[in-house]
């Protein structure tokens, strides 16, 4: 294994010494997830509520009644929680005007102003707020009702929680109709993109660097090699590996990466690592097939990015594959990236194990063995010509 | 190669030549590269093949080499026959291609650990003849720089390094010196000889007849992917019969110069080829006196005398008809 291991090691370290690569493989795909998860990402339909005023009884009541609907209840200044609504990442903002904390210590009529997101969830959080304040409300008329009876505050109190203890709270669920919003529930704000940027760029990085083994192919090293007392097979594996072993150090620096940076949850690690083994074969064989086949380095770069892109567009490298049309979905698993994608999806999000993506899994080591095979085949054949 | 089943009784190839090719061929599509070639190399000597692009040389070394098979023939290395499954003969040689096979993007010294391990070769052992070789070819103090930032002849030494890196018994250089400034030419030509003097056996290819006759004990004379011919500088040259040739250019009577040429004992044969006339010559430096008196006595006004003593060149052009360089 001496021989494979060391033409591996040369492959990655000749990736590794690439300056070009510091950019491309190590800061521009974090850019990317950092974009893409404050443009498009979000808590999503859970996020809670933004809570906006002065402190004080009615905000702290509202907050203990919002709360004990389980939801997440943060406060915000006004102009920070619109935003975040109208980014997707509170499901609704509450806005308590100056003098309602007075005007509901004088028993006033009291005006509040909720801000929901559009959608079903923005719906169903309008509605929970105003139970909340609604059941506030009635609180407080019931307390009023039993103070005028002549009962103690403390008293009435006390019976107000007994009683509300004997009912059963009513719970109404919503069901979203909607598949995209269903599908990200409970995402968190970079997970989507990390696993978009993680496909495009592994496969991008391994098709780009071709260029490398057309150069060892050119200058004669991989002939060289042949010279030595080694089969022509431990050369190409070695060949093979070191490809292989380029496209898992890219997809485990984003995996690591954004797992420290961003706190994404890529779910069960060896599962996720699987999947990137997987996937990180196809693009080792294309790899090779790529450098075999091209005989000019610029040329094989720019194939190589203009196929990682395209691939990665149809793939659910660059969108997710739930917002395709069923058609377009169907089409799109031609590509490694999309049984990929498929993968990661149901161990991120769906809390799939190792059975449910075998199928997946299976499809990505077909693919493999297929560009694995012809890429082998095609460089054995190069080098020959070449000699 | 063809048959992988070792061979005895050739003991000679077997036991005292570190390198044995026997009827070694190779065609591509119609292309007959490498015909029916055969030749040994013993301990520190340093063999030849001399051709012109496309005679088939490289072709030989590939096969050689273990770089491509052979459609036929066979080739033993220190008394060990090659075979696509039995590669551990190639451990016996050190290939320097003509091409710059080294890694752009890593140092002298990780190209050297690089093919050493390629070698077979690990631990402490690699460690200190990777230090051996880069002071051995000048490189010690660059051992870590990246030899993409290398001079040219500084590339050359380094790619000759890999070849030496495991000690072997036959060193193969396909023309070496191709694009190298006459001072590192003369580097690698130097080194050539050093090591034959140590005692390696070189297989060294080339096209330069002045490479040939400087650096090779035997010379094989290839064309068209047969070896021609076989032997010392001496012996080759004796092939041509040791004649030398005078060319007379110049005016006035030359059918009557002609005649009287052919009467003199040194002069073998005379040609008109209608710019000169071209004498075939015995011993031409103490003939050229009479054959000038002679001529311009029979009425040719000379223009100039040019005398071609037989050299290796003379001698592929007399076997092929063509110039090395052609």
């Amino acid at each position: 294994m001496r021989p494979v291991a060391a033409v591996a090691w040369a492959e990655l370290l000749r990736f590794l010494r690439d300056r070009s690569n510091i950019f491309f493989v190590f800061v521009f795909p974090m850019l990317l997830v950092f974009v893409l998860g404050s443009t498009f990402g979000g808590a999503g339909t859970q996020g809670g509520v933004r809570v906006v005023g002065e402190s004080g009884a009615l905000r702290d009541a509202l907050v203990a009644q919002l709360e004990s609907q389980d939801l997440s209840v943060r406060m915000a200044d006004e102009d920070e929680a619109l935003e975040q609504v109208s980014r997707g990442r509170a499901a609704a903002g509450l806005i308590l005007p100056d003098g309602v904390e007075e005007a509901y210590a004088r028993g006033d009529r009291i005006e509040l102003e909720i801000v929901p997101t559009s959608g079903a969830a923005g719906l169903a959080m309008r509605q929970q707020v105003a139970t909340a304040v609604e059941t506030l409300q009635l609180d407080r008329a019931a307390l009023g009702a039993l103070t005028q009876r002549g009962i103690e505050a403390p008293a009435a109190e006390a019976a107000l929680d007994a009683a509300r203890g004997r009912v059963t709270p009513s719970r109404v669920t919503v069901r979203d109709v909607d598949d995209v919003a269903q599908a990200f529930s409970g995402v968190g704000q970079f997970e989507v993109g990390a696993t978009s940027q993680l496909l495009l760029f592994v496969f991008l990085t391994s098709l780009a660097g071709s260029s490398t083994l057309i150069q060892a192919r050119r200058e004669g090293v991989i002939a060289r090699s042949f010279s030595a007392p080694v089969r022509s097979g431990q050369v190409l594996l070695g060949q093979t590996t070191g490809r292989f072993a380029i496209a898992m150090f890219q997809g485990l620096y984003i995996m690591i990466a954004t797992t420290l940076i961003f706190d994404v949850d890529w779910g069960d690690p060896l599962l996720a690592v699987l999947i990137l083994a997987c996937f990180g074969a196809v693009a080792a064989g294309a790899a090779m097939l790529l450098g075999s086949l091209v005989d000019n380095e610029a040329a094989a770069s720019g194939i190589g990015v203009g196929l990682g892109l395209v691939l990665a567009g149809l793939g659910g490298g660059m969108a997710p594959l739930e917002i395709f049309s069923d058609t377009l979905r169907t089409v799109a698993h031609i590509t490694p990236h999309a049984w990929a994608y498929d993968a990661f999806a149901d161990i991120q999000r769906r809390g799939g194990g190792m059975i449910d993506i075998l199928p997946q899994l299976g499809v990505l080591l077909a693919m493999a063995a297929v560009v694995l095979a012809a890429g082998t085949w095609s460089l054995r054949r190069s080098v020959e010509r070449s000699l | 190669m063809a048959g992988d089943e070792d061979q005895v009784g050739d003991t000679r190839g077997a036991v005292d030549d570190v390198l044995v090719v026997d009827g070694l061929s190779r065609r591509f599509g119609e292309l007959r590269a490498v015909d029916e070639v055969s030749f040994r190399i013993a301990p520190g000597e340093t063999y030849g093949l001399l051709g012109p692009n496309g005679a088939g040389k490289t072709t030989t070394i590939s096969m050689v080499a273990g770089l491509i098979r052979a459609d036929a023939g066979t080739v033993r290395v220190a008394g060990q026959r090659m075979s696509p499954s039995h590669p551990q003969p190639k451990r016996h040689i050190g290939l320097v291609p003509q091409d710059l096979a080294i890694y752009p993007e890593l140092s002298a010294r990780e190209n050297l650990v690089f093919f050493g391990r390629l070698q077979g070769m690990g631990g402490a052992d690699l460690k200190g003849r990777v230090q051996e070789v880069l002071e051995l070819i000048g490189l010690a103090d660059r051992a870590k720089d990246k030899s993409k930032n290398f001079s040219g002849g500084m590339k050359r030494r380094l790619n000759i390094g890999i070849g030496l890196l495991h000690e072997p018994h036959l060193l193969i250089l396909d023309e070496p010196t191709v694009g190298v400034d006459p001072q590192s030419r003369n580097s690698i030509l130097e080194s050539v000889e050093r090591l034959s003097t140590a005692g390696m056996a070189v297989l060294y290819t080339t096209h330069y007849m002045e490479e040939a006759e400087r650096l090779c004990d035997r010379i094989g004379i290839i064309d068209t992917g047969r070896i021609q011919a076989e032997g010392t500088r001496d012996e080759l040259i004796r092939l041509t019969g040791g004649v030398d040739q005078i060319r007379l250019a110049g005016t006035g009577d030359l059918t009557h110069a002609i005649e009287s040429l052919r009467e003199l004992p040194a002069v073998e044969q005379v040609d008109h080829d209608g710019l000169a006339l071209r004498l075939t010559v015995h011993g031409a430096p103490t003939a050229v006196a009479e054959i000038v008196t002679r001529a311009t006595g029979a009425g040719m006004s000379l223009a100039d005398v040019e005398i071609t003593r037989p050299d290796l060149e003379s001698v592929f052009l007399q076997l092929t008809g063509k110039a090395l360089r052609d």
